[in-house]
């Protein structure tokens, strides 16, 4: 099953590494300012490089096998993740927290992750079996709509709104990329407005609503989550061109900015290292995603394309959705920068994706016979 | 390696699909423009936020350095009619997490749980609560710290980063459990109450009433958070106070309970551990003396949460003493629904002052033989006499003669079958039945010889002790139904009165209806005062009194027929009922006592009233024996 030869580093995606090692160390050097001083305890920047360890790990796992056993592999992974998420309900704590994590021990696995990436492979599969000349009727979208609504339904509960909408925006993403009929689009239009306006007034609890209300008034709470989003947009604005100089952010250090490490960690890199700074990170993050799409454009198969497509969409979004909160667009919904945010679980499943845009790029010339021929 | 059946039309690679592919590819270029155009914003924004408006956020961020804090008002005390204290507060010292602030919350609890003497896995469940609060929002560990433990915490807390302590205006009860349900008590506020409230005041951990008028009068009670404002240096240690707004204290709320009469009450019912429920009102206004329901609630033990244990602790005691069984419980009313009957037939002029039936004992009806309780019989007997000795048969001729929806209509008049209004949680309406009521519910006939259980009190009928004691009130005070209320006042910090007790009318009797309440009077004034009379044991000594006693048979099993009353299993024993007001020329206080299983009303129940009505009346039966002692025979 391993194929080890010359051609592995020929084809080896270099650029993708090397931008994923720009992004990373980025990341590392804003951790450790965001939690200076250590408050005891094992430092989360050490934390980090064990986690990043496991993520080669994981990736050199990724590549080592054709991306298009995944596609074999598709339904039980599927079912795992779908049995994981349900465990979290079930066999979770029920004192009424939302509950997200399921502990290994060493780590505590939060289900939801990986379960964003299941979400793209199943979605890649699905398209790429199921060919149609122009676009998918309302008929052939049932099956993924109901393998989206599954595990959407099953965040929803925890709850966790913010991670369950991802869920159907990869879908959208995904979907409208493998083209639909004008007539599916009028009819997933027309019902997803009509979701929208049941979820706002029957489904919603009042401070979810709220949520969305602070945005638009953001004084009115000042200590809660307009007070988050101000202290953000406080901290992004005072960086200034060129920052106040790494470890020098006084809305990080002095504990005004929340969440500092995690959703908001960007925050503070914006306000240590100014617009200049905010502007290479950005440019080598989104280049970094480009390449994805360029990774996407040169597979061999439709599966190739669609799964690195759903890749670079996954980040995109929740990168796009995390940005435009830190800066003062969106309500607070819990949607991490990936690789920028610390958080295991949303890096290791980053770095799995990672993992298969560059197996899909070494593979790129590759045929079924040549596959055959490379088996140990 | 697997290979999964249904996936085999995996293939070669044709013309077509290459075509397809192409296709997508162009698709995949045009989704790059999606990428640019995001990309633009966040950089334009970015822009405007770091070049534009820069130095407006620098400036911001150095005048940043100022850490708002919330201050908890004191909560309004709670009085009785004549300003006695019965819940005030105390300070209670709490320890909190700021979860952010600490790195390492395993080792942390662990620690902590040693000085706390509280096992890890409770503080764990708290912070799992709090789970989806935000990180720099306080969590609660543990409320109510000894002086040890604080002073401990105070001295070591380097020891123990993102630990702070927290002062709470906890609750203290002057008079222990006295009048527990209608006060209820406090408790941190739930995640749906939080979710439900829109205002912005709540936060997680905040106390809110969660029963009785702390429930009720919440908004009133809790008064208005202020904050403070300081200065934190750069690790974030407060240095200095610049701003401080007082928190505006909560309202004063006096009760109408008479905190003395209450007590008598509920020591009273705790002779023997009697559960059930004892009610006193003023005839003239409505103003409720006492409420009480034993067995009483422990209000400590509701203080910083109820723990588990002794939450089905509660839950599984028989005599059910979360229940406030003066308005939540309802029992069959027994003979002091005789009231009732009484009232209906003269109203309707079914009989009259001097209409007499002659009672054997017993009465023919259909094919049953209807038993009074004095198997002898009492002869012939008029109204007077009939209510004073309790003649069953007697008022079995009169309901006969009325009817169930007669008896209804003037159960009605009487405030059964009704709700009082009166301000508490989950009041029960009772039951009156009719003959629709009973087509409808069972989808059967009223059957006449129903009429006659009914007439005594028996049967379908099920009254609340309030509505009882609202019933005699209106019979003391010639026909007017006041509305039971609690809030003798609420008065703000300033010492504004906010709002003051005014008898509320909910109904009142037609004049024709009124003349006939002085015989009813008098036949209850004979129950007490006669000497033939059902509650003797009630009276006291230079006070005329008028009341009736009433038992309320809980089953019927013919098994138990034979046995001695206190052979009976407890839960088979009739309730004991006792209504009554003083003084009988001008009546100013009734009394419903209600005895779950106590078996005779002139037993269980007459002590507990007379008890209170002695304590009421306490002032004019010394000065009228004085007045004995000092009278020459």
């Amino acid at each position: 099953m391993f194929c080890v030869d010359r051609r592995f580093f020929v084809n080896f995606d270099w650029v993708l590494l090397s931008l994923l090692f720009m992004v990373c160390g980025m990341a590392f050097l804003n951790l450790y300012s965001a939690t200076y001083p250590p408050l005891g305890g094992m430092p989360p920047y050490l934390k980090q490089c064990y986690l990043l360890l496991m993520g080669v790990a994981c990736i050199i796992f990724l590549i080592s096998f054709d991306y298009k056993e995944l596609q074999l592999w598709n339904y039980p992974i599927y079912i795992v993740t779908i049995v994981l998420l349900a465990l979290v309900i079930f066999v979770g704590n029920s004192a009424g927290g939302a509950q997200r994590w399921i502990n290994l021990g060493f780590f505590q696995l939060q289900p939801s992750e990986p379960a964003k990436l299941m979400m793209v492979i199943t979605l890649a599969s699905y398209y790429s079996r199921k060919e149609v000349a122009n676009g998918y009727s309302i008929k052939d979208l049932i099956t993924p709509i109901i393998l989206m609504a599954v595990p959407f339904i099953l965040i929803l509960v925890q709850p966790d709104l913010g991670t369950a909408l991802m869920f159907v925006i990869i879908f959208i993403s995904m979907t409208v990329f493998a083209k639909l009929r004008w007539s599916s689009y009028i009819i997933l239009g027309l019902s997803g407005i009509a979701l929208a306006v049941v979820g706002w007034f029957f489904v919603l609890k009042p401070y979810q609503k709220q949520r969305v209300e602070t945005l638009l008034h953001p004084v009115k709470d000042s200590m809660g989550e307009g007070y988050q989003i101000l202290q953000s947009k406080i901290a992004v604005g005072s960086g200034g061109l060129f920052g106040r100089g790494y470890m020098e952010g006084t809305q990080g250090h002095l504990h005004f900015l929340p969440e500092r490490h995690t959703d908001f960690a960007f925050s503070v890199w914006c306000e240590e290292w100014g617009f200049a700074g905010s502007f290479f990170f950005l440019a080598v993050y989104f280049f970094m995603l480009f390449w994805g799409l360029h990774v996407a454009m040169s597979a061999r198969d439709r599966f190739g394309l669609f799964l690195a497509f759903g890749v670079v969409a996954l980040i995109f979004w929740q990168a796009v959705i995390n940005l435009l909160m830190i800066l003062g667009f969106l309500p607070v919904v819990g949607i991490p920068l990936p690789l920028f945010s610390y958080g295991g679980s949303s890096l290791l499943t980053t770095l799995l994706g990672m993992g298969i845009l560059m197996n899909v790029r070494m593979r790129r010339f590759q045929t079924e016979s040549t596959l055959e021929s490379c088996e140990l | 390696m697997i290979k999964w059946n249904f996936l085999k039309e995996l293939g070669d690679i044709s013309e077509h699909d290459q075509a397809a592919l192409d296709g997508l590819r162009k698709r995949v270029l045009g989704t790059g423009a999606v990428v640019v155009f995001f990309v633009a914003i966040i950089l334009l924004r970015l822009w405007f936020l770091q070049i534009h408006k820069g130095e407006e956020y620098k400036s911001r961020a150095e005048n940043n350095r100022v850490r708002i804090r919330e201050v908890a008002p004191p909560r309004g005390d709670i009085l009785d009619r004549n300003g006695k204290e019965l819940v005030t507060n105390r300070p209670s010292f709490n320890v909190v997490l700021v979860r952010e602030d600490s790195n390492d919350i395993d080792g942390l609890l662990k620690r902590l749980s040693v000085v706390l003497k509280e096992d890890v896995s409770v503080l764990w469940e708290r912070i799992r609560d709090a789970e989806s609060k935000q990180r720099h929002i306080p969590v609660r560990l543990k409320e109510n710290l000894s002086w040890d433990t604080l002073a401990y915490l105070e001295t070591h807390n380097k020891d123990f980063p993102g630990i702070r302590i927290e002062v709470f205006p906890g609750r203290f009860y002057h008079y222990g459990d006295m009048a527990a349900h209608v006060i209820g008590y406090l408790g941190e506020i739930s995640k749906n109450e939080l979710e439900e409230t829109n205002t912005d005041f709540y936060r997680g951990g905040d106390l809110v009433g969660k029963m009785g008028l702390e429930k009720l009068r919440e908004k009133e009670l809790r008064g208005e958070k202020g904050n403070s404002s300081s200065e934190v240096n750069a690790r974030g240690f407060e240095q200095q106070l610049l701003t401080h707004v007082e928190p505006v204290p909560g309202n004063e709320v006096r009760l109408t309970l008479d905190i003395d009469l209450q007590k008598v009450a509920e020591e009273s019912m705790d002779v023997d551990e009697k559960s059930g429920a004892v009610v006193a009102m003023e005839v003239k206004t409505g103003r409720i003396l006492v409420l009480a329901s034993t067995p009483r609630l422990h209000l400590a033990d509701f203080d910083g949460g109820i723990s588990s244990k002794n939450w089905s602790a509660l839950l599984d005691n028989p005599k059910h003493p979360l229940i406030n069984k003066a308005l939540q419980a309802m029992y069959p009313p027994g003979s002091t629904y005789k009231m009732v009957t009484a009232l209906a037939g003269l109203a309707k002029g079914v009989i009259t002052k001097d209409t007499t039936f002659f009672c054997p004992g017993h009465i023919d009806f259909g094919n049953r033989q209807y038993n009074c309780w004095k198997h002898g019989g009492h002869g012939t007997v008029n109204l007077k006499r009939a209510i004073s000795e309790s003649c069953d048969v007697y008022f079995y001729q009169v309901g006969m003669r009325l009817g169930v929806d007669a008896l209804a209509e003037y159960a009605n008049k009487l405030g059964l079958g009704l709700k009082t209004q009166v301000e508490l949680e989950n009041e029960k309406s009772g039951l009156i039945p009719t003959k629709e009521w009973k087509k409808k519910k069972y989808g059967v006939k009223w059957q006449d010889g129903e009429t006659l259980s009914l007439a005594i009190g028996q049967g379908f009928n099920l009254i609340t002790p309030l509505q009882l004691c609202q019933m005699t009130v209106i019979l003391a005070n010639g026909g007017k139904r006041y509305v039971p209320q609690l809030i003798e006042s609420v008065t703000d910090a300033d010492g504004n009165v906010l709002e003051s007790f005014t008898p509320k009318l909910a109904g009142e009797l037609q004049e024709n209806e009124k003349k006939y309440l002085t015989l009813i009077r008098e036949g209850m004034v004979e129950v007490i005062q006669g000497a033939r009379g059902t509650a003797r044991v009630a009276r006291i000594e230079g006070i005329n009194m008028g009341g009736k006693t009433g038992s309320a048979q809980v089953v019927r099993l013919e098994q138990y027929k034979h046995l001695q009353e206190e052979n009976i299993p407890y839960k088979y024993r009739d309730h004991a009922l006792f209504i009554c007001f003083a003084p009988a020329d001008d009546p100013e206080i009734a009394v419903t006592v209600v005895v779950e299983h106590g078996l005779h009303g002139g037993s269980s129940a007459a002590p507990v009233a007379k008890a209170v009505m002695q304590k009421y009346f306490a002032n004019r039966i010394a000065v009228d024996q004085i007045r004995k002692a000092v009278t020459p025979q």
